[in-house]
């Protein structure tokens, strides 16, 4: 996955907004990298990007080696679709499908459906037990587990996750990361949003973003993990 | 899994608002199938009654066509007679294969709550009326006898051989009459009537020379139209006040006569339509609204606008749909009490008359279910489609 030279811009009133500006990234499989900035400084305006939800102003985007700046809306669709994968602080469930149902959804947009798919991603992250219940009767580390599982069973390259953790307790929050660990060893390329520095510490790659820029200086490659185990 | 159980477990999401909803949508569509199976029961009621005179053509003395209608169906006082001499001319015209001439006359009895009906025939009559069989007894064995309807005798306990008598009524004396035959069970309104011979009915009664009607069985039916204009320009040269008219034109006149009455009630039909309609899209937008994040959620993971659009659309299709067989049910239910109002209300019904089920209504009210479910699904379903997901999940994660 690679962004050159992106940029976001919003208009707000007479003046010009950058939530994103001259950004470059390339994150290779099996990568987590972690993007970490004040509110505001344009964390979810860059994972919108790579995650097709939104387009840039200028810049491209180019993921598993398409370029998806250029392709048409229905393309777009299919493509997000099939390649990557989406986790958001909320979880989204719907309260009335299943375990099972809730993660088998994607597959009802690709219109292949498949139950063994279902239930061996459900095992994966650990739901194997749970795949008949409704969410209402989950806690939040297993709701956060049926998206994560949701979000894989279309097999995506790519996976986003936007505060994943954020509304989660600490042993649940370490639980999500595990999972997230083991996901990357299998070659998944992740990149996560977030505020808290401990969870940053886990990503082998850490950006932070101020104002819609990359700063420089900051801790990547070189992220000092004793820094944050205080 | 799949996008039908989907919708129908996002319906069954909010079960009061969605059976609210479905309510509205039923009653509107039992109201149309009750319009539906009223129009046909009472075309069908009838053709049946008309079909049980046995006779194509009908003349009366002049006078208001649907009162005579009513009162040759039904039996009654007829407000108006024709000179017997008329009969003559009637029986002179080509094309006829049987006709007889009827006098009638009622005796109400307990101030109005019950009426006799009495009716004189002569020897044609029974030529006319297929159905007649004699439970006990045969036809009138002289002047003073009578026939009775199967009903009327039960309700007299009398069998053949026995006698009634005709109660004193004003001008009427009371008259002692021996029963010559008793009728089977005929389904007509010849189970409730009192038959005498002719002449006998017009002494006791003072309507001599009088008739109130001439029923007209023709040869070939395909020459109604060439028998009725004869019979006309007949009646016309004799100067006789004949009203001569084919019972398929009076079928015709009937049924006009309630299409004023549906127009009425189709117009409400329509509101109760408007009113389930608007129901329907209004929980539909409100599901929307609420469901606003989880589209978007949706729309993230890669469902298509197409998606989207569908599973709105199917979950308004599913509630009209169930409104529909809601309806149906209720219609059902609801039949005998609906029935019972509109005869109230409509100068003339058939009496054999109930409200059934036909393929037709039941197909065109599912039919009405679908499209309405197509109507009010489209705005909602596009307002769905048309959804950001980053604004919708953005509304969420602040
Ligand atoms: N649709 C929009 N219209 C105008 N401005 C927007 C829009 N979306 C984002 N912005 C602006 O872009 C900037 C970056 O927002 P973004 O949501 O990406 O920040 P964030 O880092 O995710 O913040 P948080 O930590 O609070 O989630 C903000 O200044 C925001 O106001
Ligand atoms: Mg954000």
């Amino acid at each position: 996955m690679a962004i050159r030279n992106l940029w976001r811009s919003y208009e707000r009133g007479s003046e010009t907004v950058h939530a994103l500006a001259e950004f470059d990234l390339t994150v290779q499989p099996g990568e987590m990298v972690g993007i970490v900035g004040r509110s505001g400084s344009g964390k979810t305006t860059l994972l919108n990007q790579i995650g097709c939800l939104d387009r840039p102003t200028t810049g491209q985007v180019i993921i598993a080696g398409t370029d998806v700046t250029a392709l048409p809306e229905r393309e777009l669709v299919a493509f997000r679709r099939d390649h990557i994968g989406f986790i958001f602080q909320l979880f989204y469930l719907l309260p009335t499908l299943s375990v099972a149902e809730n993660v088998g959804m994607p597959m009802l947009f690709a219109r292949a459906h498949d139950r063994e798919r279902v239930r061996a991603i459900c095992e994966r992250v650990g739901l194997a037990d749970q795949m008949t219940a409704l969410p209402g009767s989950l806690d939040g580390g297993d709701m956060q587990r049926v998206a994560i599982a949701r979000a894989l069973v279309n097999d995506p390259a790519l996976l986003l996750a936007d505060e994943p953790t954020g509304r989660l307790e600490r042993q649940a929050r370490d639980e999500v990361l595990d999972i997230f660990d083991d996901l990357r060893a299998d070659g998944l390329a992740i990149v996560m949003a977030t505020h808290d520095l401990e969870q940053a510490a886990r990503c082998g790659r850490v950006i932070e973003l101020r104002d819609g820029r990359r700063l420089e200086h900051a801790y990547e490659d070189s992220w000092p993990k004793a820094h944050c185990a205080t | 899994m799949n996008w039908t159980a989907i919708a129908l477990k996002n319906i069954l999401r909010r079960p009061i608002r969605s059976i609210l909803t479905v309510a509205g949508v039923g009653v509107a569509i039992a109201m149309l199938f009750n319009l539906l199976e009223f129009q046909r029961g009472y075309e069908k009621g009838l053709r049946s009654e008309l079909s049980d005179l046995g006779a194509h053509i009908m003349i009366v003395p002049r006078g208001c066509p649907y009162e005579a209608a009513t009162i040759v169906l039904h039996g009654g006082k007829w407000p108006r007679y024709m000179d017997e001499e008329w009969y003559q001319i009637v029986r002179g015209t080509e094309g006829i294969e049987a006709s007889t001439a009827i006098i009638m006359d009622a005796i109400i009895r307990d101030g109005g709550r019950e009426n006799l009906i009495y009716m004189g025939i002569d020897e044609n009559y029974p030529s006319l009326r297929q159905s007649w069989r004699y439970a006990s007894g045969d036809w009138f064995s002289g002047t003073q006898a009578a026939i009775l309807g199967s009903s009327v005798a039960r309700s007299m306990g009398v069998t053949a051989g026995g006698s009634i008598t005709i109660e004193e009524k004003g001008r009427i004396p009371a008259t002692e009459v021996t029963v010559a035959g008793v009728l089977e069970r005929t389904n007509s309104q010849d189970d409730g009537l009192v038959f005498l011979p002719q002449h006998t009915m017009q002494q006791i009664f003072g309507l001599q020379g009088k008739l109130v009607m001439i029923l007209v069985k023709l040869a070939d039916v395909t020459q109604t139209e060439q028998v009725t204009a004869a019979l006309r320009s007949a009646s016309a040269e004799a100067d006789a006040g004949m009203n001569i008219f084919p019972l398929s034109e009076l079928l015709g006149t009937l049924t006009s006569l309630l299409s004023s009455t549906r127009v009425f009630v189709l117009a409400i039909v329509a509101v109760a339509f408007i009113i389930g309609g608007v129901g329907v899209l209004t929980t539909i937008l409100m599901a929307v609204y609420e469901r606003t994040r989880e589209i978007g959620m949706m729309k993230a993971m890669g469902a298509a606008k197409s998606d989207i659009f569908r599973l709105i659309w199917l979950e308004t299709l599913f509630t009209t749909i169930g409104g529909g067989v809601a309806g149906i049910l209720l219609a059902l239910l609801s039949g005998r009490g609906v029935v019972a109002l509109l005869k109230t209300i409509l100068p003339h019904t058939p009496a054999d008359f109930a409200l059934g089920m036909s393929g037709s209504t039941l197909a065109i009210c599912m039919g009405v279910s679908v499209v309405l479910g197509v109507v009010a699904g489209t705005w909602p379903a596009w307002r769905a489609a048309s959804i950001s997901p980053i604004t919708a999940i953005r509304g969420g994660s602040s």
